[in-house]
């Protein structure tokens, strides 16, 4: 699992089957501090993240795979979850 | 999923009995800069090095598609074919705007 900040969505007609109406999010990983760090990855998100929100995404195929409900989907990251806060009583 | 831009194809003559009939293409994959200059300029090529991707979308040259890496990429297959990127979209429209501050 990944932290990192929303940055935009994709529109893609042509794709995998399994992806049909799926929102599609632009995830940009993050290092401890909060500056980006790699290259950004496009997860399947099914929690609504909104733009420029932290969320926790996941390299777990088979969760992404039961979360689409297709066993023959090549999907692989998913958002998990949207982070309210890094310390205690310190929201981002 | 992560973004490249199709710079070309591969054809195997001699290859895996499962790999034939597939098509092959060579991607670049995007830089962060590349993602916020957008689709509509012409995304051009990354740093990175470019890789070859299994094709069942029919994306051509120029293309800028979604391609999934790792064990996943064989899981859309009865028999799992030694492949390890797959395309699964091509982009129509992208929207980006990275963080500041």
């Amino acid at each position: 699992m990944q932290l990192a900040r929303v940055e935009g969505n994709i529109v893609a007609t042509r794709k995998h089957p399994s992806l049909d109406a799926w929102r599609l999010v632009i995830c940009q990983p993050l290092s401890t501090s909060g500056t980006p760090e790699g290259v950004p990855i496009i997860a399947i998100d099914s929690h609504g993240a909104g733009m420029h929100q932290q969320v926790i995404i996941s390299s777990d195929g088979l969760a992404a795979r039961k979360a689409v409900g297709v066993d023959k989907s090549p999907v692989r990251w998913l958002v998990v979850g949207i982070v309210d806060e890094h310390e205690p009583g310190i929201r981002v | 999923m992560k973004l490249g831009t199709v710079i070309g194809r591969v054809t195997l003559s001699r290859s895996n009995d499962l790999l034939k009939g597939g098509r092959f293409l060579v991607v670049s994959p995007f830089s962060r800069e590349q993602y916020a200059k957008g689709l509509e300029k012409g995304a051009g090529m990354g740093k990175d090095p470019s890789l070859v991707v299994y094709d069942n979308l029919g994306a051509g040259v120029g293309h800028v598609i979604g391609y999934e890496e790792g064990r996943e990429a064989a899981q859309p297959f009865e028999v799992y074919p030694p492949i390890d990127a797959i395309n699964a979209a091509l982009v129509d429209k992208m929207f980006y705007s990275p963080f500041e501050g």
